[in-house]
């Protein structure tokens, strides 16, 4: 029955390789309908109510909102949205490439030392530049993504021996420079002179705050983001490859080194524009790629679209309850995804040990 | 006429402890031999050089003339496969999946799976018996199951010569058999073959030549009927000598099953 199904195929072989997995088609569709929905209910949703019919019904021209309403959606809620949308999208997509990289499906985006590297810069930010402002972002920001991306490189160098770079190793620098660089913010904390509000405002960051962006902001990471998704999808097919493990992917053509800088400098340009605009946000990226993989497979280049996808509704969605929640105060978003992703992480955990299988 | 791979002087060591010295060898087009040989000593490291992952110190490995260091690993992996003993897949790819890696070599940057690509997928899982396996998840089959998928891989590089590293390790005896038999039908179809093995009972009628590796000495290469003998094998695999009747059986038991 295979082989007569597999000898169709063969003599029908002008279809392209998406054709052949209906599977994967659907679920793009379906991912993209549930965006544009969680787009819309977030937008009503908040301390001024706006009935879901009206927001759907201005969005293909027939505008009923009162000149309130649309102020309070196009320049706070939209902004809001729009940013947790290329927030989630950025770190899953990142998770996603970290995982195929370290060929293990429990790293994330912070595992090689990003967090440390972006906790001390936004400390540096948050106590001593205060006032620095770069291309319409504050301190906190710049100098959290700077220190994101120093103390990648860091961890790249330390970690490289004999022109190699050794996945262990990596994962053994990224810890120990992570730990030392988010632990020295302390002497950063004593030179607080306004008894604690500083450290308010770095506290609130570190949970995963996703603050109101203005345009400009979100222009620059969504061109972030775009630049990473792209530079992804040749990428993804190498990290099917590389999973087959270093020595079997060079036999087969595949440049390791090169495809392991590409993914790390990718991966960090998109954690760092994640960290930009949310602070530290964590599990997103673990658990995006990680349900994704679960409908789809393992196959890297089908799950880069789902992937952006499920990471920007899954942000909307979380990052909606957790400024409602709370009313009127405001719940860290990244408290909710810890709160839903600790156990998760758990549980995967425990099926992977008897599944062995991921 | 230029031969299919041929070592020239090869030499390799890892760090100052020698692996491989002085190897003169040649593989012409329809070759089906198997590489003998103690463990360590140096037999898994022959088919990397012989693949082009790892470049001889001394010396030169040639496809069809051509240093493999001159060619990209892409080019190589073209011409030639190399079946690792182990491969560990980290997430749960199914064989079909897992076989579509043998097109790397063939793929540009951004293009998919063409009809051609396919179409040595489709022929390398027919050649393995492997099309009933094909939406099985790779971690889960079993070992001779694994070890025909493993091979299926390299056969969809539609290579010119095949690689094998212990392609009967841990396999049952049945298993043995089949792996004998597909080795057997990839040589009759001409692929060039060479394989290292530990079965000494599972070579003859199987490979037309042997070369064995023997610590020390320069690597020989002979018909099984040359290099099958009782002296050579004790000294290569330093057996004991009061072992030696068991030896003897051994390849006796050989001799009458062929005869």
């Amino acid at each position: 029955m295979a082989k007569e199904i597999a000898r169709t195929r063969a003599a029908t072989p002008p279809e392209t390789e998406v054709a052949r997995q209906p599977g994967h088609r659907i679920l793009v569709g379906v991912l993209t309908v549930l965006l544009v929905s969680a787009i819309i209910v977030s937008l009503g949703v908040g301390a001024v109510k706006v009935p879901v019919q009206k927001l759907a019904l201005s969005f293909v021209g027939r505008d009923s909102l009162t000149a309130d309403q649309r102020v309070i959606i196009l320049t706070i809620r939209l902004p809001r949205v729009l940013a947790a949308a290329l927030v989630g999208s950025a770190l899953s997509v990142s998770g996603l490439l970290f995982q195929g990289l370290f060929r293990n499906p429990l790293a994330d985006p912070y595992v090689i030392g990003s967090s440390g590297g972006a906790v001390l810069g936004a400390s540096v930010g948050v106590f001593l530049l205060s006032s620095l402002s770069v291309a319409g972002f504050g301190g906190t920001a710049v100098l959290a993504f700077l220190g994101a991306i120093c103390s990648i490189t860091l961890v790249y160098s330390l970690a490289r021996v004999n022109h190699r770079t050794p996945v262990v190793s990596l994962l053994l620098a990224g810890f120990a420079v992570s730990t030392m660089l988010s632990y020295s913010s302390y002497f950063l904390e004593v030179l607080d002179h306004d008894f604690g509000t500083g450290l308010r405002v770095l506290t609130s960051w570190l949970h995963g705050t996703i603050a109101q962006p203005t345009w400009g902001q979100l222009a620059i990471v969504a061109a972030m983001l775009l630049v990473g998704l792209g530079g992804s999808v040749p990428l993804a097919r190498r990290l099917n490859t590389l999973a087959l493990g270093e020595e079997y992917a060079t036999h087969l053509g595949i440049h390791v080194q090169q495809t392991r800088i590409a993914v790390i400098v990718i991966g960090s340009v998109l954690t760092a524009a994640a960290v930009a605009l949310g602070g530290l946000i964590s599990f997103v990226g673990l658990i995006v790629p990680h349900m994704m993989r679960m409908l789809l497979g393992p196959d890297h280049a089908r799950l880069l679209p789902v992937t952006a996808l499920a990471g920007a509704v899954f942000l909307i969605l979380a990052d909606t309850v957790a400024r409602t929640v709370i009313a009127p105060a405001e719940l860290p978003v990244g408290v909710l995804t810890a709160f839903i992703g600790g156990p998760f992480f758990l549980y995967l955990l425990r099926k992977t040990k008897q599944e062995a299988l991921l | 006429m230029t031969p299919l791979l041929e070592f020239a002087r090869a030499s390799f060591s890892y760090g100052d402890r020698p692996i491989l010295t002085d190897i003169d060898a040649a593989i012409s087009d329809h070759d089906c031999i198997t590489l003998v040989g103690p463990n360590g000593v140096g037999k898994t490291t022959l088919l990397r050089l012989a693949a082009g992952t790892l470049v001889p110190e001394i010396g030169e490995v040639r496809l069809r003339g051509q240093p493999l260091q001159s060619l990209k690993q892409r080019t190589v992996a073209r011409s030639i496969a190399l079946v690792p003993q182990n491969v560990e897949v980290p997430f749960a790819f199914t064989v079909e999946q897992f076989i579509e890696q043998g097109r790397t070599p063939f793929l540009t940057m951004f293009g998919g799976l063409r009809p051609t690509d396919r179409g040595a997928i489709e022929e390398a899982m027919d050649l393995t018996d492997t099309q009933t396996l094909r939406s099985r998840v790779f971690n889960q089959l079993s070992g001779g199951e694994r070890q025909r998928v493993k091979i299926a891989l390299g056969l969809a590089q539609r290579p010119e010569l095949l690689l094998l590293d212990e392609p009967t390790q841990h396999l049952d005896i049945g298993r043995q058999f089949e792996m004998i038999d597909l080795i057997h039908s990839l040589s009759r179809r001409g692929i060039a073959i060479l394989a290292s093995m530990h079965d000494l009972t599972l070579i003859e009628g199987t490979f037309s030549s042997v070369w064995l590796l023997s610590p020390g000495e320069v690597m020989r290469k002979g018909t099984p009927e040359e290099i099958l003998q009782p002296e050579l094998l004790e000294r290569a695999f330093s057996c004991p000598p009061r072992h030696r009747p068991v030896l003897v059986e051994r390849i006796r038991g050989r001799r009458e099953r062929v005869l």
